[in-house]
């Protein structure tokens, strides 16, 4: 069979299967919870312990402590080369720590990297998820993938509660999006539950509180 | 003992042993009913406090079985607006009628790769299809990237479940694989240390096989996006580090909107691995310059799906997420594991997709293998009625058997016939009555049992005893009582 009379094929018969069928996008009922009752203390303080749940790690800062912050997570981290976003702000880049810019690595020198350092575009409270959109002060999707250790600045602005929320703030469709939500796991060999499998083993979380 | 399995069960349902007959051995494998209980038990725990905790459960599941229901009245359209979508994205769509399409037209991306090596990211879908045993016989090799299914690749083995392929394998089975083909003897029956191994193992393989394959939890109509749902994050490694990524998706697989996600993501994680949310998902629309596979090609297969669709009853089943929540509450599926079903899809949601995508020609003991007590219906995060769905595919199982001209030698058949002519007539049953009690006489005990009966009785005494039949009917009791007057 030709490519294109598959395809023609499997649209004719889904097509004449689905004939007799009356039911539109505007029915489907949509009665689950929209948006959380959580004001904003109780909101971070949900997210802070999904992410504790999760075995990732959380600092508060606030906005003027952010640099200060940023440098001493990449200095206590145990770790000693870095890679960061290309578009992060420069006065979060601790001069005295190896850290390169993603400026077009290969994934050889990527993967030479202990630690990366990136912006999130939304935070989740309910499932303690990280939501990246990958634009340049999030990283490509590599930069997230191969150092062992992610340094994550989320702010408590972008912290939402439910998941629905997340989707109703997402004014355009994204072209790539990563949800995380906890480090790499899996549970595989009987059920128990090992961190790190493939993904970055460790996540440490910077919430900062441009609430306040 | 070197692998979890003798030999390699059967899981092509052409060429499978019906269901009582594999599902007998391993109900004497002790090990591996211990494994598959062990595993079951700790994600239907999960499942269950989580679904607890989540108020608006019932709510999420009306929703989310009317998108997938909504999807499937219109998927015409919608396959429509995902091809033109993901086309304008720099992805190229393929349409597969049959597995065997599939596969060629697999093959012949490959080759227009050169690739020698292809890296896996689990996927039901391609196991449907027999694409590894085809891979193997281009000479590509393909290698399982999950880590149940590395397990079971190198094993030897086949998976056992939906979402946790190698729940019936235990610490000290892998380790044994590990140990052996990657050449670790020292290597330790942590799981720390397994997983370990397997990281180790594949993390070169990531970094230098230039070729992908990869199933597909959601396709996006709207943007022409594809989800991937995953823990471990090899699924993250294999739709990033390639320079090709081919995936392969059922054409059932549709959401309308990206916001759809905000349904589906929630019951998935909750019914499939008892999480809030699962720790990585992947959404890419085609291709992004600069980040990721420069080539991507979706296959989208039919494989029978259009033929369950045109189906009233039956066209539920294309609800399916693949959760495997069915699978964890299933009473038969807890005791036999997955391979007794002989198919990829295993347990109630595949007792009643695997006989549907042979057209009825196979795995016709499937249906049987339950027994309608609904646990799966109540726990399916789509709605699907599983226990309807079983109950109208074993009618048709009947209307074939019937069909056949050897039915007439077939004892349960004529059993079953002459039952109908003697229900249908009140005299004919009491005579019927009559001679039984005569009959089975001869069977009863003193202690007014009957605990063998010979031929095809045998089947039913062999497991439970049969009362014997009273001295008196309902009906002979009612006659010879008292008239109302005489009290």
């Amino acid at each position: 069979m030709t490519a294109s009379s598959s395809r023609r094929t499997i649209l004719d018969r889904v097509r004449a299967a689905t004939s007799a069928d009356a039911n539109t996008y505007a029915d489907i009922p949509r009665n689950y919870t929209h948006r959380g009752a959580l004001d904003t203390a109780a909101r971070l303080h949900l997210m802070t312990e999904r992410l504790l749940e999760y075995g990732a790690e959380v600092i508060e800062a606030s906005p003027a402590d952010l640099p200060a912050t940023v440098a001493h997570q990449l200095q206590s981290s145990g770790r000693r080369t870095f890679v960061a976003c290309p578009a992060l702000p420069p006065e979060l880049l601790p001069p005295d720590v190896n850290l390169k810019l993603d400026n077009d690595l290969s994934f050889d020198e990527i993967e030479l990297c202990d630690g990366v350092l990136t912006g999130s575009f939304a935070g989740i409270a309910e499932s303690g998820t990280i939501v990246l959109h990958h634009s340049p002060s999030e990283g490509r999707r590599i930069l997230t993938l191969l150092p062992d250790f992610h340094l994550c600045i989320l702010r408590a602005s972008q912290i939402v509660e439910t998941l629905p929320e997340y989707f109703a703030r997402c004014p355009e469709l994204p072209r790539l999006a990563t949800y995380i939500s906890g480090p790499s796991a899996t549970a595989d060999i009987e059920m128990t539950r090992i961190k790190g499998v493939h993904g970055p083993r460790f996540l440490s979380v910077i919430i900062v509180r441009d609430d306040l | 003992m070197t692998t979890p399995a003798h030999h390699p069960p059967v899981m092509d349902p052409r060429f499978a042993p019906p269901f009582p007959a594999a599902a007998l051995p391993i109900l004497q494998n002790t090990q591996l009913r211990t494994n598959v209980a062990h595993a079951t038990d700790v994600i239907q725990t999960k499942r269950n406090s989580l679904v607890a905790e989540k108020r608006d459960w019932q709510e999420l599941r009306n929703s989310a079985a009317a998108i997938r229901a909504h999807v499937l009245a219109n998927l015409g359209d919608y396959l429509e607006q995902f091809e033109s979508n993901c086309t304008a994205a720099g992805g190229t769509v393929h349409w597969a009628t049959d597995a065997a399409e599939a596969r060629t037209i697999i093959l012949d991306l490959l080759r227009q790769e050169k690739a020698s090596e292809v890296i896996k990211i689990k996927t039901m879908t391609s196991a449907e299809i027999q694409l590894n045993p085809a891979l193997e016989a281009a000479g590509i090799s393909a290698i399982e990237t999950d880590l149940a299914e590395l397990i079971l690749q190198l094993g030897d083995d086949e998976p056992s479940h939906i979402v946790v392929p190698a729940l019936h394998v235990n610490r000290r089975q892998v380790r044994e694989i590990f140990a052996e083909r990657m050449g670790l003897p020292q290597l330790s029956d942590d799981p720390q240390a397994l997983t370990a191994a397997a990281r180790t193992y594949l993390r070169r393989k990531f970094l230098s096989v230039p070729t992908a394959i990869s199933g597909a939890n959601f396709l996006i109509a709207e943007n022409g996006s594809v989800a991937i749902v995953e823990s471990e994050g090899n699924g993250r490694m294999c739709l990033t580090l390639p320079r090709t990524l081919i995936a392969l998706a059922g054409i059932e697989k549709l959401l309308p909107r990206f916001s759809d996600l905000e349904v589906m993501l929630q019951v998935l994680a909750r019914s499939a691995t008892g999480e809030r949310m699962n720790p990585y998902t992947s959404l890419w629309s085609g291709v992004v310059p600069g980040d990721g596979p420069q080539r991507f090609h979706i296959v989208l297969l039919d494989n029978g799906r259009s033929r369950i669709l045109a189906r009233k009853v039956e066209r539920q089943t294309l609800q399916c997420i693949r959760c495997a929540a069915c699978l964890n509450t299933c009473p038969v599926y807890r005791q036999t594991g997955g391979h007794a079903y002989g198919s990829p899809y295993a347990g109630p949601i595949g007792a009643i997709l695997t006989p549907q995508l042979e057209r009825m020609q196979h795995a016709q003991s499937l249906p049987y293998a339950s027994s309608l007590c609904g646990a799966c219906y109540e726990v399916c995060p789509v709605k699907i009625n599983i226990p309807e769905v079983l109950i109208e595919l074993r009618a048709q199982v009947v209307n074939q058997q019937r069909a056949q001209s050897s039915r007439w030698f077939d004892p349960m058949f004529i059993g079953m016939k002459a039952a109908n002519v003697t229900f249908a007539s009140a005299s004919r049953f009491q005579i019927a009555q009559r001679l039984g009690r005569i009959g089975l006489r001869v069977f009863t005990r003193s202690d007014g049992w009957i605990h063998r009966l010979p031929s095809l009785g045998g089947r039913w005494t062999l497991s439970r005893d049969l009362r014997a039949l009273p001295n008196q009917t309902f009906r002979d009791w009612w006659a010879a009582r008292p008239s109302k007057g005489n009290r």
